[in-house]
């Protein structure tokens, strides 16, 4: 239960090497935001056949819809590729967050957040549209639901509207914080259905829609600066009367209660984040004992020093827990169990302030040295500080944790 | 062309040698395939595929690679991990490091060769462990098959008969032909972009640098593809070593230096004590 398997594993290894050989020696160009993470994400998904899997995966279930054996608008979790393996995809977060958070979180907005999306709700049509192509990484996705006054009250607060016209829709508003956005070429959005003027704006109906770049009136900003996550590019979309036809509607029907769709991503963008903290918290314990044992204090390594010594008993602490957790969330998977919105969000709320401390306190081991960008730890305390914050801030994860405690 | 190439586990060369009365301290080690048998692997792999045909779905294989390892169970792990690089199927045979010498594992090879009847075998030039370097020139005395040893380049004659192998020595890089069947032990530049041309890959084609990433594909592939399990007795290898390890100790300490506080005095110490003036 609280291990890989052996061929998880084989991956794992596989990864870590093609990691310190390829992605290792371009973290600081890509941090410097000099080139866009994505080719390197490609030369990845060539390498271990990532899009060779995904082709092969969509060709089974475009069979066995032909065949009549899956309703298509229902087909869930054949995301293909390693995808489709909750294991699999906890590694790749791991293995990069180990040498680049920043690279993982566009990695996992393109294909986790935006080819997610589609591919739990979209048509069979939409899937191959616009699912495949995110998932061989021919074109990168976003994932946009943030707004300037919609964060932690993202639905209520949500202002982005699409107007019935006819049988299309006009979607007119603005996204904010989204990963990829400079560069996407596939947009997922949500905005509210606006069905006459006497509905309160807080409590109208949301819904999916699928937008491409080069849509009239889609537009997005340069790269935002950041603290932290530089390898990730962040920005704004704006919506002006983008008018689109029905099949940019995710699922191509507006009956489900699409809040619930949401708040489904929601939950796997909590769960996400755990091998993501794991990829930190290891990397950060492993480079510090290494330190510890090599920096020397009055003729002793300061490991022997009983306050340093506290510090990394603190960060193993955390690694346990962090990976029972993550080990917990991907035993209920397979099981098919689903964990509660407040074991997910427990399970993201600790493995978030247990990644920052444990990063702080590598740069604290490692003083004025922890300090410098040569030092690895520098990037990851600023990256690590995003996992308290995006995919839902602690305090929303303290209420919803306290809102199911309490009824 | 079959190929049957040889996969040692060995300590990771990395990790700190331990030591434990007269022997190497085993426990905890991280075991890692012999850098110089994945060369080989990836090395038989290039001569038995077309890696031009594949388009986006990778290479063609053409031919047969079969590794072979002598070690405990746990060796499957590396087995494993060379199948899904892309080796057709695999040989465990059940021993103990301890209980091997170079000879024996040659004997071994040439019983395996006689049921396998490759055209090839191609192993690392030496194990990063014991660093023998005499299974591949054994073998291939015991077989009567002609060797080529440290091959830097493999390139299949047009008849498919014969190999040359570019060796790099003092004076240059010498090219050996040899008539299959033979021994091939590769060096670390076979695995240079180029180093190998089997005739079916387009002669310009030029691979990464060094062994393959096991695919996704490969390593779900590779749990479905066979690993034989024998052992020495079942191949008719009777137990006997020519060499005996009786102990492995740690080179000694070395002693602190000592400061001079003049040249005179450094001149009179390397004249008198150290003797080399």
């Amino acid at each position: 239960m609280f291990e890989f398997s052996d061929e998880q594993k084989m991956a794992q290894t596989m990864l870590r090497q093609w990691c310190e050989k390829e992605l290792a020696p371009q973290v600081a160009k890509l941090e410097r935001g000099e080139y866009p993470p994505y080719e390197l994400m490609r030369k990845m998904a060539r390498t271990f056949a990532l899009d060779e899997m995904v082709r092969a995966s969509f060709k089974r279930l475009e069979e066995r819809a032909a065949k009549g054996e899956v309703a298509p608008e229902r087909e869930e979790g054949e995301s293909g590729g390693f995808a489709r393996d909750p294991g699999m995809s906890a590694i790749v977060g791991m293995e990069l967050s180990r040498h680049c958070p920043g690279f993982c979180l566009a990695f996992g907005a393109s294909l986790g957040l935006a080819g997610g999306a589609i591919m739990a709700k979209g048509t069979l049509a939409q899937k191959k549209r616009w699912a495949l192509p995110i998932l061989t990484l021919e074109k990168i996705g976003a994932w946009g639901m943030t707004e300037p006054n919609a964060g932690s009250d993202a639905f209520g607060g949500m202002r982005t509207v699409a107007r019935r016209d006819g049988d299309s829709y006009v979607l007119h508003g603005q996204k904010t914080f989204i990963t990829n956005a400079p560069f996407a070429d596939t947009f997922v959005v949500y905005a509210k259905i606006v069905e006459d003027s006497a509905t309160d704006p807080r409590s109208r109906p949301i819904h999916t829609f699928i937008l491409e770049k080069s849509d009239p009136g889609l537009s997005v900003s340069k790269p935002m600066e950041k603290m932290g996550m530089h390898s990730s590019p962040t920005g704004e979309v704006f919506l002006a009367d983008v008018r689109v036809g029905r099949e940019r509607l995710l699922g191509e029907k507006e009956k489900d209660p699409s809040r619930e769709q949401a708040r489904e991503v929601f939950h796997g963008e909590r769960t996400g984040m755990a091998p993501m903290c794991l990829g930190i918290v290891e990397r950060c314990l492993e480079d510090s004992i290494k330190y510890s044992k090599e920096r020397t204090t009055w003729d002793k390594p300061i490991a022997e020093n009983q306050l340093v010594q506290e510090k990394l008993a603190r960060m193993y602490m955390h690694r346990e827990n962090i990976r029972n957790l993550l080990f917990k969330q991907l035993w209920m998977v397979k099981h098919g169990q689903k964990q509660s919105m407040a074991e997910a969000s427990a399970c993201k709320l600790y493995c978030a302030r247990a990644t920052t401390e444990v990063a702080l306190e590598a740069v604290q081991i490692m003083g004025g040295n922890g300090y410098m960008r040569e030092y690895h730890v520098e990037m990851l305390m600023r990256d690590a500080k995003l996992l308290q914050i995006g995919g839902g801030t602690d305090e929303i994860q303290i209420v919803t944790i306290a809102r199911q405690l309490l009824g | 062309m079959k190929i049957l190439v040889t996969l040692k586990r060995v300590p990771d060369p990395e990790q700190k040698v331990k030591f434990k009365g007269d022997a190497i301290d085993f426990t905890g080690v991280n075991w890692v395939p012999n850098q110089f048998d994945e060369y080989a692997v990836e090395a038989a792999l290039r001569l038995t595929e077309n890696a031009s045909a594949g388009g986006a779905g990778g290479a063609v294989r053409d031919g047969e690679v079969v590794v072979v390892s002598i070690g405990p169970k746990e060796v499957a792990q590396q087995l494993r991990a060379a199948l899904a690089m892309g080796a057709d199927r695999a040989i465990l045979i059940d021993g103990d490091d301890g209980a091997l010498d170079a000879e024996m594992v040659a004997r071994t090879l040439v019983k395996l060769v006689e049921q396998e009847k490759p055209d090839l075998l191609l192993m690392g030039k030496l194990a990063a462990d014991s660093e023998n370097n005499q299974v591949g020139q054994l073998a291939a005395g015991y077989l009567h098959w002609p060797q080529a040893t440290f091959a830097a380049t493999i390139q299949a004659a047009e008849d498919g008969k014969a190999l040359d192998v570019g060796r790099e020595v003092d004076s240059g890089v010498e090219i050996k032909r040899v008539t299959l069947p033979a021994v091939v032990t590769v060096d670390l530049r076979i695995i240079a972009p180029q180093a190998i041309k089997n005739g079916k890959t387009a002669p310009d084609h030029a691979y990464p640098e060094g062994p393959r990433y096991a695919s996704l594909k490969g390593i779900m592939a590779a749990k479905k593809k066979p690993i034989t399990e024998t052992a020495l007795a079942t191949l008719g290898i009777a137990p006997s070593l020519r060499v005996k390890t009786t102990a492995v100790t740690a080179p000694p300490a070395r002693k602190a230096g000592v400061k001079v506080a003049s040249v005179e005095e450094l001149v009179a110490k390397l004249h008198n004590e150290a003797k080399v003036l």
